[in-house]
């Protein structure tokens, strides 16, 4: 068992600075967690806290049970993988490895035996007697993985692993730490500011903004459930599209946009207290249709397109913010052409504009 | 065209390396000629025989092997101490975090200011109270840590990445053991530079050790060069073999080390 709690965990830096707001968290034994978020968000900090790295100026971490408070990272039983790798340059690539085990006196028939099973898993055995200045940016990164996988430690954290990193070694990485996950049957917590890694690799997201969490779900109910326009914003690519407007009575209680351009009836059980407020209404490029049997039609012109093959990214203005559109590809599509669209108000999401608060 | 100022500057480099490097040769030559056949006119670059007779006599009668020795412990002593302490002041001045580190760091580099000379007669007077005076440690202690050696090491350990440390430490590391197992083997380059410096610099000095070593027993080979000047003015040769003693050592040392000196000197001069 080795579930990682957070409560009411804080950060503050000297000068009031604060980085981290009093986070309540429970990952479970085996979960993989990821914590995302823009830069600044308190992401890094929370994970260096949980490693030790940086004090703990409120709340309390539970590593397994036990209070790590005042624990030093290296009696704290976990591993760390670096975004710049942070490999040792005197060493081999074995010795990398074992070093953590060397400095636990472990005997040197175990050490062999870890470093080169971890070597195995990672496909490096031919590398182990290589220094690193002698590896590709890919290479560096699975030894610095096999470095904390040696160790067998209850948690490993990852600090952004990927992000330096080309995007073809990125995916093809991505991969393989979602498959050393299901094998090692560890609780990992990682960070990240792509959220394609965060959809694709975690059992939960804990989505961050200002120091704040401000939703953890699973990756399906993040993008399906947004509670606010942050995180509607954030999970998903490309990003949800937001229309500014307000409610109106005029003949029922509708939703319209700041030019006019969008009408849309709304019940009036939820949205009549809503009446002469802002409201901003989101929704995502694949709830945007050119079907002919679609209602609720309205006539744009195209500005961008990007064809991608399977799909087109169709880009048009309503009341002059720019949209941006998942959909089917036609030979039609052009800059410049008019077409008509439809939104699908199955798919609405109305936020709060003030609060930025998910109302539906 | 280009051929011919290639060969023009390949000339006037070897004309200022034989002007350099005349003297030396002279240094040399001179030491194994006999007594008074540097004078002669027309003077000789080479000797006509070879005569060891000076250094058999600067080793037996006056007592050279001992002034080798202290200069080699004081020199070997200042540089172990002035390594160790500097490379922990430097790294604790670039990679620790403690308060009032940056204005400390500014008042230890402003006494930089202050020439050397100003402060021999307190330190002499330190040294005399702490009875250290006609010891190795007079000179080892006052050249233990400077500021210049912290200033060097900081420096270049401000080009190791945290996470490096960091890593170490989540490897379990000590912070003894993430200064000698990481830090110090990074910091090798720069070390070796620091190094030589303080090598070369204590086993020249002359002037200090006048002042501290009062004893004769316990002079350097500068000072005791300096004494064998004014008893034997007349004999050239046994000075210039005096001179090749003490020049050897440090001669030596520079160019075992050379390779790295100067990696020292140009690490972090670029971004790589």
């Amino acid at each position: 068992m080795s579930e990682v709690i957070l409560k009411n965990v804080g950060k503050v830096y000297e000068g009031k600075n604060r980085a981290v707001q009093s986070v309540n968290l429970e990952i479970n034994d085996k979960e993989f967690v990821l914590l995302v978020g823009p830069s600044g968000c308190g992401k890094s900090t929370t994970l260096r806290m949980v490693a030790g790295l940086e004090e703990i100026t409120e709340g309390e971490i539970y590593i397994d049970g036990k209070l790590v408070n005042d624990i030093p990272p290296k009696d704290r039983d976990i591993a760390m993988v670096f975004q710049n790798y942070a490999l040792y340059p005197h060493m081999t690539v074995f010795e990398n490895m074992a070093f953590g085990l060397k400095l636990r006196k472990f005997p040197m028939e175990k050490i062999n035996e870890r470093v080169n099973e971890a070597a195995k898993i990672l496909s490096i055995e031919h590398l182990l007697e290589r220094k690193p200045k002698q590896l590709s940016g890919g290479q560096r990164q699975r030894v610095a993985v096999g470095r904390a996988i040696v160790r067998k430690p209850k948690v490993f954290l990852f600090d952004e692993p990927l992000s330096n990193l080309d995007a073809k070694l990125r995916v093809q990485m991505r991969t393989e730490l979602a498959r050393l996950h299901h094998q090692l049957e560890t609780t990992v917590v990682y960070v990240t500011h792509d959220q394609t890694e965060a959809m694709t690799l975690g059992n939960r997201i804990v989505v961050m903004k200002d120091g704040i969490v401000q939703q953890v779900d699973s990756p399906l109910n993040l993008y399906n459930n947004p509670v606010n326009q942050f995180v509607a914003g954030f999970i998903g690519s490309p990003a949800m599209n937001f229309i500014e407007g307000k409610i109106v009575n005029d003949d029922g209680i509708k939703f319209t946009s700041e030019m006019n351009v969008l009408q849309i009836p709304l019940d009036e059980k939820v949205f009549s207290k809503y009446v002469n407020s802002k409201i901003t209404l989101g929704i995502r490029p694949e709830h945007f249709s050119d079907e002919d049997n679609a209602l609720n039609k309205i006539r744009i012109t195209l500005d961008v397109v990007e064809q991608m093959g399977n799909e087109v990214f169709a880009h048009f203005a309503i009341d002059g913010k720019p949209i941006i559109s998942r959909l089917k590809p036609k030979d039609t599509f052009r800059i410049g052409a008019e077409v008509e669209i439809s939104l699908d108000k199955n798919h609405f999401y109305f936020f709060e504009s003030e609060t930025g608060s998910r109302i539906v | 065209m280009a051929k011919v100022k290639k060969y023009l500057v390949l000339a006037l480099v070897i004309f200022v390396a034989v002007i350099t490097f005349l003297p030396f040769l002279w240094m040399v030559s001179a030491s194994f000629m006999p007594t008074g056949a540097s004078n002669t006119y027309p003077p000789k670059l080479f000797p006509e025989k070879f005569d060891f007779s000076h250094y058999q006599v600067l080793f037996s009668r006056l007592n050279l092997t001992r002034y080798l020795l202290n200069s080699i412990i004081i020199s070997l002593g200042a540089t172990f101490f002035s390594l160790f302490l500097n490379s922990m002041g430097g790294y604790a001045f670039a990679k620790f975090r403690f308060s009032k580190k940056e204005s400390l760091f500014k008042f230890l580099l402003s006494s930089m200011i202050i020439p050397g000379q100003v402060t021999m007669l307190p330190v002499f007077l330190l040294l005399k109270n702490m009875g250290l005076i006609n010891t190795y440690w007079a000179i080892i202690v006052p050249g233990m840590a400077s500021i210049f050696g912290i200033f060097l090491i900081r420096q270049y350990a401000f080009s190791i990445p945290d996470s490096m440390i960091e890593a170490a430490k989540m490897d379990g590391a000590t912070e003894l053991q993430i200064y000698l197992k990481v830090i110090l083997p990074l910091c090798k380059p720069i070390l070796v530079t620091l190094g030589l410096f303080t090598f070369m610099g204590t086993w020249n000095d002359f002037l200090w050790p006048l002042i501290v070593m009062t004893d004769s027993n316990m002079y350097t080979l500068p000072v005791a060069l300096a004494n064998l000047s004014s008893e034997h003015v007349q004999d050239t040769e046994m000075l210039m073999a005096g001179s090749v003693i003490t020049i050897v050592p440090v001669l030596i040392v520079f160019l075992a080390l050379q390779k790295y000196y100067i990696k020292g000197i140009m690490m972090g001069s670029v971004k790589e």
